[in-house]
């Protein structure tokens, strides 16, 4: 079963290929492998009559009990046998279907072919959750047939109908399906039924199931979606919706009744809905003028009363359900094929425009008299065997004491005299000879695609004859269905021939009122036209789509539509709600309460506080980042009144780098912060600020209370001098016991660097800084002292001299230039740059370290090029800042890598002392190594951004000058977002 | 072998350094990280086979002890995070390598994109070896600042425009867990995970509800979880495809595994179930209910991914050893099918020069192979069998099942109804992008596109070169991988089977990072008898 499976797959993927080269003759080939299962699924057959099962499993998710298994037992087998039989012969069907040149015919014989597999593995599953999904894969399969004509807005349409529907039902049958294998503690289909869960959950399940088979067999409510895919072609018609898919529904009710037609609610659901179902589709069926359409309503209500007859809860039914099962398949999928052939010949398939069709096609109209015959219940066909047997079960259940048995005996009789009547309908409307109509003209077909329908219509009368054979097939499966009516000595069987039964005489009425229904169409359709239709579940459906539809958009427009400021405000009310709820309920508050360590301390404190609110507050973007600035060196005086120089440096450092960048950007946005953001209701954001800092404020507070363990801080001193070697054990935490995060940290600031200039130079990264064209001789000492004459000045007959202080003062206007500032550039760059590096080395021990180090470099930088402006920066660093940056994390990141090849431990630092002359006794550890990367990195991005904000900005402010405009302008990068502009 | 954990970190560092120096050189740049991403992975699968046989991977960086040092630790959970992660970068950078190729680079400047995205993923790993609070932090900190440049790349003004939403909602979610970080510090005294854990639970209940929510909700930001979800999909679907790609598939799956591993390893108990439901369910049916507003296909899938990170904290909410297992399956499974999907809509943007349904129009005559690709994605994040959404899902379900509170039958259902939309939504692209003709597509109106928004950054039909073939192949190669995951799901579960084991029980976790036991440190603090902290 699993090979053939497999086969199915494989050839499905083929198929379109095999299309290209053969045709329409790839049907021919691919119909061989339903009919190879169905052939193999007949060698099954001693196995299966005498009771036993054909089993095959594989494990497959043994953690959730899911296996491959499949078990072929009677029911499995008749199914395997209508779906891979039918299959074969619609398969042949379609290669006289279609033409040559039908578009997607590839597509479309690879997706019917491995429906074809799908159901074989439906039926032939014993491992629930395989089965479902199987049953998915054939919602999804039908989904993209019944879409076939992708043009056609209604097959469109109709797909998306019959996929929602099928698969609402499927997902709620996936939660029973969850709840029943995890009540009876495996997904194993026969070990559930044989051993059912009869408690709330088992029953709750089970319903739950029934809603997936509702669906997918298309009852009330359900049933609009299988009319409307009658926008497929009809072969999938034929295939799907008559004779397999469909009875995928009936199918699991059959597979479940054994264990669970008794169990709560399970008769009253199925015959409810089965005998309106059965009684509406008919009654619908008896209005229609489209031929396919009748037939379609017609297995609407035919599914109903299979529903009814397979899913009651007796042995007997159950073999008449069977029976049925299989007349049904039979003859409405040879109907369907009939219709084929007409439309295709006739060019319609509307019966009004139709007349004479029987006369110019004699074979194919007994074909379809076969059929119908079969359909309405006439002897000596297999439905009349299967209507009897059905008749005869259900009486002797309500006999035997069920009420639903008599209810559901008199609404199938009634469903059946509708049956008898639009059975004829069909007969006529095709067949029929109408005076007014002139005679239908029919195209020439090939004698071979009656092929199908014609060997279905020969099994339609051989089983129906020889009904006695079928009945010991079937008995197997209605033998384990445990109910008995009044029957109760001798079990009934199957046969032609029953005798006067009170079923024959219902037999007899039924076709009689049917026929008089007929004769009587046109009250009939005078009253069909003055019922309303009272629940159109087609509207409601419609409705259910557009309203979930309009529910997602104004969910979506409530979520979605205040931008930015709304969504920090969602996320700091979360905040506040749910961590003042924590903090409410704190009964852990510390014993005791320090106000401040030192009175100072509330002074910088009050003065953070109030500058972040100011800056939040005041209109001038400069203000505003002075303000900002203001906080940060706040935090400087903290740290420094903690004993912590090292922080404060380097926070001041930060400080200072920042404000400059801060100055660079802001000179090329508006000054006002507010022309362009008005705050949007200030009350509300107050309030949720205050909340925060108040709430943090608090759980900070008791958290920090309430410690019960040494902190791990205690022992780092000891650690950093002993095992580190140096005495400042912040730098050591940095470059050596907490190294990994700072390797890490030292990538965000390379990050940083590149997004920077991503943002200005858009157009690539590597646009180098700019240098004096002459520099090489400019830097040659002789030049150095020169006076030299600015050339571009003395062009116009200025000419000014000048002292060179800084190599590429000369290219900046005179105006914007300041010998003062000049002058103390060039006094401080080279001893701040030696400064950077002692504080670089010593930083072990006292305050300092590659990142302070690196910091004070930069700033030496940022010195030169506020002096001297870019070409400037280009002669101080005259290398690509990439590469600076790039080594600085080569060789962080580096020492990492390579200790690892000494001893595996990485960054693992290695001690050296040495004994230097003059400099006296040198320490110096692997760790410094890193330090240097940090620095490097710390002065690469330094230049990066100056580079970038400085003089790339400046470039493009020249180049707007003059009227150039080198490329998308960096102004949005700090203006604000068009919502906000709105408000 | 140890030795693989840091250097699954570094490699890519040491790359993203030389992609930078490397700046002029575009083709050694793609060299330089395909290397770094190739070796990354097979480091990772190694990773994954040792630690799978042997037990966690622990490695003490510079030599210094837990916890004054940063340990570094590998369990099943990180490792497959590791693999799968690489998997992705890897196979994204090939998209968008394919992708540069076609455009002449006008999109992505090459030189920066390498080195930002070899930094991206350096701090997406170190997320995961992280057995340090405050080394995870770097690790976010690296992946985010990266995701900043790569969200910005091209600079145009949309793109600037939700940047500034994203990167200052990263910023409030980073100060959130900063704060975390020091509270939980002040509290335990450690930021080590191992011993955290051990402390945490001697601590008062009121503490560790006020630590446990801080971290969810510092996490939970990350992870877009609802009502912290909104920025989402209003920054994600702007970038570049590759880099939208890589974002969907990875950056919120780092806040459901930091979720996961802190909830895991600090509260075993599973206080927080009640809450991790409802916002689950929540997320849930808010972001399918935005998926089906939308009519932009990758503001669809945005949406479809805040939406499905409901059924992860379902599974975190149950916290049986089945649901973790469950968890970790969809995970994997929604990483791989989120990012394939994205890259997906990249071809889609190529092949019909817009994203948006109201323009797009008969791909499935144009382009059969893009068609395939994204019918079979999008069965498999729908949830249809037989592909691993499915899987994931019934597990999860079946892992509530067992649990049985009526709660739990909510959330099933809900989950269910979440599936069933998300299919809604797909087939409606289906229908519209795919199946409806090109010539329909002028003039149509249909109910089903009434309610649609469009995407507010929506640039019009831009007609764009072809595909190139590299782009087409990552693609396919990638949903040739969801279709193993499917394929060998049982293999696959039993792995994440066994890393719910791990992290169920979080001994395991502590016994790795303290092999002799924690009491040593108490001692070295007080100043004797101190051995564990040497090297």
């Amino acid at each position: 079963m699993v090979a053939f499976l497999l086969a199915f797959t494989v050839l499905s993927v083929l198929t379109p290929w095999l299309t290209r080269r053969l045709g329409t003759r790839v049907f021919y080939l691919i119909a061989l492998l339903p009919a190879g299962a169905f052939a193999f699924t007949l060698t099954q057959t001693a196995t299966v009559t005498a009771g036993g099962a054909v089993t095959q499993a594989l494990p497959w998710i043994p953690q959730l009990g899911i296996s491959l298994s499949f078990r072929v037992d009677t029911l499995a087998w008749l199914l395997a046998l209508v779906v891979t039989g039918i299959g074969a012969l619609v398969l042949v069907y379609c290669a006289r279907y279609f033409s040559a040149d039908e578009p997607s015919l590839g597509r479309f014989a690879s997706l019917l072919l491995a429906f074809a597999g799908t159901m074989y593995g439906l039926v032939t599953a014993d491992d629930l959750v395989i089965m479902f999904m199987f049953w998915e894969i054939t919602s999804v399969l039908s989904y993209l047939l019944i879409g076939h004509y992708t043009q056609k807005r209604e097959s469109r349409g109709a797909a998306l109908q019959a996929l929602i529907v099928t698969t609402f039902g499927g997902l709620v049958m996936l939660v029973g399906v969850v709840m029943i294998s995890v009540a009876a503690g495996t997904t194993s289909l026969s070990y559930i039924v044989a051993n059912p869960v009869t408690d709330t959950m088992g029953t709750w399940a089970v319903l739950l199931i029934l809603v997936g088979a509702l669906s997918k067999s298309a009852l009330v409510p359900f049933h609009f979606w299988l009319p409307a895919a009658m926008a497929a072609p009809t072969p999938v018609s034929a295939y799907l919706h008559a004779a397999a898919m469909v009875k995928a529904g009936i199918y699991i009710v059959a597979r479940l009744a054994p264990g669970y037609a008794d169990s709560d609610g399970w008769l009253p659901v199925l015959v409810t809905l089965g005998v309106w179902t059965m009684i509406v589709g008919a009654w619908r069926a008896l209005r229609q003028y489209d031929l396919k359409l009748l037939l379609a309503y017609g297995t609407v209500s035919q599914l109903g009363f299979l529903m009814i007859a397979i899913g009651f809860n007796t042995r007997d039914t159950a073999l008449a359900g069977a029976a049925l099962l299989l007349a049904h398949a039979l003859y409405k999928a040879t109907l369907f094929l009939v219709v084929g052939v007409i439309d295709h010949r006739a060019g319609t398939r509307d019966w009004r425009k139709l007349s004479g069709v029987g006369r110019s096609a004699p074979a194919l109209a007994v074909i379809a008299l076969v059929a119908v015959a079969s359909m309405a219940g006439l002897p000596p066909l297999l439905g009349f065997v299967a209507k009897e047997a059905v008749f005869t079960s259900l009486l002797d259940a309500g006999v035997g004491g069920s009420g639903w048995g008599y209810a559901a005996l008199i609404g199938t009789a009634v469903g059946s005299v509708l049956t008898v009547a639009y059975s004829i309908r069909f007969f006529w409307g095709a067949f029929g000879t109408r005076k007014k109509q002139p005679g239908t003209v029919l195209h020439a077909s090939a004698w071979d695609t009656l092929f199908a329908p014609g060997v279905l219509t020969a099994l339609t009368i051989g089983i129906g004859l020889f009904a006695s054979v079928l009945d010991p097939l079937l008995a197997p499966y209605a033998d384990t269905v445990p109910g008995v009516g009044s029957r109760t000595e001798a079990p009934y069987h199957l046969a032609l021939w029953h005798g006067l039964e009170p079923a024959f005489y219902l037999s007899v009425v039924v076709l009689l009122l049917g026929t008089l229904l007929f004769r009587s169409r046109r009250g009939v359709s005078r009253l069909q036209a003055k019922v309303p239709d009272y629940i159109d579940a087609g509207r409601g459906y419609g409705k259910a789509i557009r309203g979930v539809d309009r529910l997602a958009a104004r969910v979506t427009h409530f979520a979605q539509r205040g931008g930015l400021p709304q969504y920090l405000g969602t996320i700091f009310t979360v905040f506040v709600l749910v961590l003042g709820f924590a903090a409410f309920v704190n009964r852990t508050w510390p014993d005791t309460i320090v106000l401040w360590d030192y009175p100072g301390q509330v002074l910088i404190a009050l003065i953070m506080a109030i500058c972040a609110v100011m800056a939040a507050r005041v209109g001038q973007r400069m203000t505003a980042v002075i303000l900002a600035g203001v906080t940060g060196y706040g935090l400087v005086a903290l740290f420094a009144f903690h004993g912590a120089p090292d922080l404060a440096l380097t926070q001041a450092l930060v400080e200072s780098i920042t404000l400059v960048i801060f100055v660079l950007v802001l000179r090329r946005l508006p000054a006002n912060i507010t022309h362009h953001n008005k705050p949007v209701r200030p009350k509300r954001r107050l309030l949720i600020g205050s909340l925060v800092g108040l709430v943090m404020g608090t759980i900070g507070f008791i958290a920090l209370g309430a410690r019960q363990f040494e902190s791990i801080a205690g022992a780092l001193p000891r650690l950093a001098v002993e095992d580190g070697h140096g005495d400042n054990i912040v730098n050591v935490m940095l470059v050596d016991i907490r190294a990994w995060d700072t390797m890490g940290e030292v990538s965000v600031l390379i990050v940083v660097a590149t997004g920077v200039a991503s943002l200005l130079f858009v157009s690539g990264r590597n646009a180098v800084v700019p240098r004096l064209k002459e520099s090489r001789s400019l830097r040659s000492a002789a030049n150095r002292r020169r006076v030299v004459a600015d050339p571009e000045l003395s062009s116009d007959g200025h000419a000014v001299t000048r002292q060179a202080f800084l190599l590429a003062g000369r290219k900046n206007a005179p105006r914007s230039r300041s010998i003062l500032i000049e002058v103390l550039v060039r006094l401080l760059f080279h001893p701040a740059m030696i400064v950077s590096i002692y504080l670089l080395f010593a930083g072990h021990n006292l305050p300092g370290g590659g990142f302070a180090g690196g910091l004070l470099a930069g700033l030496a930088l940022v010195a030169r090029y506020l002096a001297g402006g870019r070409y400037e920066l280009g002669e101080a660093a005259p290398i690509d800042p990439g590469k600076i940056l790039g080594l600085g994390v080569i060789l962080a990141v580096g020492m990492s890598v390579i200790s690892l090849f000494f001893d595996g431990i990485p960054l693992q630092s290695a001690y050296f002392t040495a004994t230097v002359p003059v400099l006296g006794n040198l320490s110096f550890g692997t760790s410094t190594i890193f330090d240097v990367g940090v620095y490097l990195v710390v002065i690469g991005l330094t230049y990066d951004i100056l580079r970038s904000l400085g003089s790339e900005i400046d470039r493009q402010s020249e180049a707007d000058e003059i009227g150039q405009r080198p490329g998308p302008a960096p102004e949005g990068a700090s203006t604000s977002t068009p919502e906000e502009v709105d408000r | 072998m140890t030795a693989l954990v840091p250097l699954i970190v570094c490699l890519p560092l040491l790359g993203a350094a030389v992609a930078l120096m490397l700046g002029l050189h575009r083709r050694l740049q793609v060299l330089v990280s395909v290397v770094s991403l190739t070796a990354a992975t097979v480091m990772s699968a190694a990773l994954l086979v040792l630690v799978d046989r042997t037990g966690p991977a622990v490695v003490q960086v510079g030599g210094w002890q837990a916890p004054w040092g940063i340990v570094l630790v590998v369990d099943r959970l990180s490792a497959i995070m590791l693999l799968i992660s690489a998997l992705m970068l890897l196979g994204v950078l090939l998209f968008a390598v394919g992708q540069g190729i076609v455009d002449g680079d006008t999109e992505a400047p090459v030189s920066i994109f390498h080195p930002t995205y070899l930094v991206l993923a350096a701090g997406l790993f170190n997320a995961f070896v992280a057995g340090d609070l405050f080394s995870m932090y770097v690790g976010f900190e690296m992946l985010l600042s990266a995701s900043y440049v790569l969200l910005t790349l091209g600079g145009t003004g949309a793109r600037i425009q939700v940047g500034i939403t994203y990167i200052v909602v990263s910023l409030v979610s980073s100060l959130l867990f900063l704060s975390a970080i020091a509270l939980i510090y002040g509290a335990t005294g450690t930021v080590t995970l191992a011993l955290i854990a051990e402390r945490m639970p001697d601590l008062p209940a009121d503490i560790q509800l006020i630590l446990g929510l801080l971290l969810l909700t510092a996490f939970g930001v990350k992870a877009a979880v609802f009502p912290m979800s909104f920025w989402l999909p209003d920054s994600y679907p702007t970038a570049p495809a590759p880099v939208t790609a890589v974002f969907a598939g990875l950056l919120t799956k780092v806040g459901v595994y930091a979720i996961l591993r802190t909830q895991t390893l600090f509260f075993p108990d599973n206080p927080f179930s009640m809450p991790l439901m409802i916002v689950a369910a929540l997320t849930l049916l808010v972001g399918i209910l935005g998926a089906l507003a939308q009519a932009d296909i990758k503001r669809l899938l945005s949406f479809t991914l805040v939406s499905h990170v409901g059924y992860m904290l379902f599974g975190i909410a149950i916290g049986t050893p089945l649901a973790i297992a469950a968890t970790v399956f969809y995970v994997v499974h929604h990483i791989v099918v989120q990012t394939t999907l994205f890259l997906v809509a990249g071809l889609i943007d190529r092949v019909g020069g817009t994203t948006s349904l109201s323009r797009l129009g008969g791909l499935l005559k144009s382009s059969p192979l893009v068609a395939i690709l994204f019918f079979l994605g999008a069965l498999n994040l729908g949830g249809i069998p037989p592909f691993s959404g499915f899987l994931g899902k019934i597990a999860l379900f079946q892992a509530g099942a067992i649990v049985g509170d009526p709660i739990i039958y909510v959330l099933i259902g809900v989950g269910a109804l979440t599936s069933l939309l998300t299919l809604y939504a797909f087939a409606r692209v289906w229908s519209m992008a795919f199946w409806r003709p090109r010539q329909e597509v002028k003039d149509y109106t249909s109910s089903m596109s009434a309610s649609l928004v469009e995407d507010p950054q929506d640039v019009g039909l831009v007609l764009k070169k072809t595909i190139s073939p590299l782009m087409v192949g990552a693609t396919t190669s990638m949903l040739v991988f969801t279709l193993c995951l499917t394929v060998f799901a049982g293999p696959i579960f039993d792995l994440t089977t066994r890393a719910a084991g791990n992290i169920s029980s979080p001994s395991t976790y502590i016994d790795a990072v303290f092999p002799n036991g924690t009491g040593a440190i108490e001692n070295s603090n007080k100043g004797t008898n101190f051995e564990g902290g040497t090297r």
